[in-house]
């Protein structure tokens, strides 16, 4: 069925800036409650058939990132202090997929819930100095039926963990199956006093909702899924919006501006379409979605005499409190071949090290999962995956090769990262983009403690290969991040105008028909795995919008 | 410090000052076209695209000794050098002064040391590699290693991987899937069958 259009002069109940975890569903939500919807998505509108095995061009040449930083001009410094520059190589530092369906298209899809301890840890453990640490404006028990409704509407597989949060409702599938790496995690964590469980996915183990369930292929990492059983809203919500007949996806359409008006409501969006020209949507309401850093970004980028430091951004936080996760690793190579590239990367976690523990001397925590990670794809492999202490060309090389690739699994921490004034997303003031607009200026240098953590994580990672049986283990470190695919906090949410971006319904404080929700409403980072928050928080996000525009309070 | 961003630190530095300079271009349109006749090229043995057969052979040399051949195939078989030759007509066009440059001054040391008609590929294995562990840091080697692993790992239509022998150096069944559980080793008996991994 064609989907509708609209003529951008005429007013539209709302414009949806973003298609991707966040702007999927709130596309989906308002227009199928009736509300005329244009959805403005900056990339293309691939579909399953669009999608390959390619690695050459999806991992080397960044296809689904949209190309690499010459096309996004980002620049990086760790400090304020510093100038910020072009990052060494060609791969830009903050990491998503413009296109239809945003990240949700080509991320892993493990999917973790917050849990409460997430929402209320500033009150449990007290201030951290140098921190915007806080606590939620929301508790989890509010966000849990909205969990519960990704889990089913969405479509998640996992099966219950010892630590999990409360659910009202069962995950409507089974997990995937176990593969060689958990099985190894799960002996190596029974011996150490530990506990694997099942990783829950965003990835149909069976049939549901009309689309077909995984078929293992493998292609889970950073491509986007031919299957369509990776549950992007691409597949699961896009196809429903479009069906509702009040809904128009409007791809290739790079906003550069919102504007408001005499009264200071937002009243059009400015966007280039496919041909770089200037259009505007003119718009009773605008739901902004265009993920941590690209909303940071559109605000800024829409000062005006009215809001001279950049729309919504009264408080100063727009762009601020920038929180990546940070990760660790380490590589083992087992005795038997283990062929971890098929089926998805992760089949089992560990949360035991979930909350923070006074008795380590710092705070974090996160979750530990079992991946081959670089040794999922050939070219990954050989240039990243080899041992590091083997010759790295020769007969020494291609033995390494020949017996490794099948053999490898890595185990991975995924951390906490505290919201800091100095971690934040702003406009260069030299660089451009391909399109013409100021380039993201990243600045970003992790608290001591997500590093300290991030160590502590390393170390369990290595004591389970240990305790796994590897014939040889390496590890790298922990280093400062200078870049990330978890763009969290940037316009975060909060009772207080002075200290916050939205309300905790996600209207702008500032603005009060402007209404912003994806990963930059987060207010603490969680543990590593952001993408099923930010799809609950969107359908939570969507009743009060609903319910608002309902009352006449838009 | 994600996954991608530590895949990012070791790529640029397995792929030293390649990675320094523009490096790779976005995919033209069309790419799938040039990459189909460097296919049909390489088949028929047809002359390079863009390298001259002097130049093609000394990539090549170097290309061998990366991935040599011993009971299985190597570079040379998987055809790595037309890869190379159909990347730098293409997203690595940018960077085929620079290499043929740094190939000048390759040939320049090689001559230097053994003597003033030498080619690399005319040298005994032992010879090739202890002077290519004295080109080891330069950016002409690192370059070539990396094209290299891309030539024999990319799929075949890039040009190289001829008749998947990459894949197969791996264990690796290929991209294609669907696969059915069991994987691996350890997870046979959980899923009730029987498998060795190989």
């Amino acid at each position: 069925m064609a989907s509708k259009t609209f003529d951008t002069r005429k007013e539209v109940d709302f414009v949806v800036i973003g298609s991707g975890s966040a702007g999927g569903i709130l596309a989906k939500e308002l227009s199928t409650a009736g509300f005329s919807t244009v959805v403005l998505e900056q990339g293309p509108y691939r579909n399953a058939a669009d999608f390959t095995h390619d690695e050459y061009s999806v991992l080397i040449q960044s296809e689904l990132l949209g190309g690499g930083n010459d096309v996004h001009g980002q620049t990086f410094r760790h400090y304020e202090h510093e100038t910020a520059g072009p990052p060494r190589d060609r791969i830009t530092p903050i990491r998503y997929a413009p296109g239809v369906g945003g990240s949700s298209v080509h991320f892993t899809a493990n999917f973790w819930r917050l849990r409460p301890v997430d929402f209320q840890e500033r009150s449990l453990i007290g201030p951290i100095s140098g921190t915007n640490f806080t606590d939620w404006p929301i508790t989890y028990e509010e966000l849990e039926p909205y969990y519960t409704r990704v889990d089913w509407e969405i479509g998640v597989s996992g099966a219950p963990g010892p630590f999990d949060a409360p659910r009202s409702k069962p995950f409507p599938m089974p997990p995937m199956p176990i593969k060689s790496s958990g099985v190894l995690m799960e002996k190596a964590a029974a011996e150490l006093g530990w506990h694997a469980q099942p990783e829950p996915h965003a990835i149909l183990s069976q049939p549901h909702n009309g689309r077909a369930g995984c078929v293992s292929c493998g292609y889970c990492m950073w491509f986007g899924c031919e299957a369509g059983a990776k549950s992007s809203t691409l597949v699961a919500m896009i196809p429903l919006a479009e069906a509702s007949g009040n809904c128009e996806i409007r791809p290739e359409s790079t906003v550069i501006r919102i504007d408001t008006d005499d009264r200071g409501r937002a009243s059009e969006v400015v966007y280039l379409d496919r041909d770089g020209v200037e259009q505007a949507q003119k718009t009773k309401a605008v739901v902004l979605s265009a993920n941590g850093a690209e909303s940071a970004r559109l605000l800024l980028m829409s000062a005006s005499p009215q809001h001279p430091d950049g729309l919504a951004n009264s408080s100063g936080f727009v762009g601020r409190n920038l929180m990546f996760n940070q990760h660790s690793l380490a590589t083992g190579v087992y005795e038997h071949p283990l062929n971890d590239y098929k089926g998805v990367q992760v089949s089992r976690i560990i949360h035991d090290f979930y909350d923070t523990d006074e008795k380590r001397g710092f705070y974090g925590g996160g979750g530990i999962d079992a991946r081959p990670l670089f040794s999922a794809t050939p070219i990954f492999h050989a240039l990243l995956g080899t041992d590091p202490n083997a010759p790295r060309w020769g007969k020494g090389y291609k033995d390494v090769l020949a017996h490794d690739f099948t053999r490898t699994l890595c185990f991975v921490g995924s951390n906490t990262s505290l919201a800091m004034d100095r971690n934040n997303v702003t406009l260069d003031p030299e660089s451009k983009d391909a399109s013409g607009r100021p380039a993201i200026r990243l600045t970003y240098m992790d608290h001591d403690d997500d590093l300290a953590t991030a160590a502590f994580f390393e170390d369990r990672c290595a004591e389970l290969h240990d305790a796994a049986g590897a014939m040889k283990m390496w590890r790298f470190g922990i280093r400062p991040n200078t870049g990330g695919e978890h763009l969290l906090g940037t316009c975060r949410m909060g009772n207080d105008p002075a200290t916050s971006v939205v309300d905790s319904k996600h209207r702008s404080h500032d603005v009060p028909n402007l209404f912003i929700c994806d990963g930059s409403s987060m207010v603490t980072s969680g543990r590593g795995q952001p993408t099923m928050t930010i799809m609950a928080l969107a359908f939570r996000a969507a009743d009060h919008i609903k319910a608002a525009a309902g009352a006449g309070e838009i | 410090m994600s996954p991608e961003d530590l895949s990012r630190r070791m790529f640029l530095k397995s792929s030293g000052a390649l990675a320094g300079a523009s490096y790779l271009r976005i995919l033209a349109p069309g790419l799938a076209v040039i990459a189909q006749a460097a296919c049909t090229a390489r088949d028929a043995e047809a002359p390079f695209a863009v390298l001259g057969a002097e130049e093609a052979r000394d990539f090549a040399a170097i290309a061998a000794r990366i991935i040599p051949t011993t009971d299985t195939p190597g570079a040379t078989e998987a055809g790595v050098i037309h890869f190379i030759d159909r990347a730098f007509g293409a997203e690595m066009s940018g960077q085929l002064e620079f290499a043929r440059n740094s190939m000048t001054e390759f040939n320049n040391a090689l001559r230097g040391k053994h003597g003033d008609t030498a080619r690399l590929d005319e040298l005994d294995e032992e010879t090739q590699d202890d002077f290519l562990t004295s080109q080891e840091q330069t950016p002409l080697f690192n370059m070539v290693r990396t094209m290299t692993i891309f030539g024999f790992f990319a799929m075949e239509k890039y040009g190289g991987n001829k008749g998947k022998v990459g894949w197969d150096l791996l264990g690796f069944d290929g991209n294609h899937g669907p696969w059915t559980y069991p994987f691996g080793y350890y997870d046979a008996e959980v899923h009730g069958g029987t498998n060795d991994g190989e």
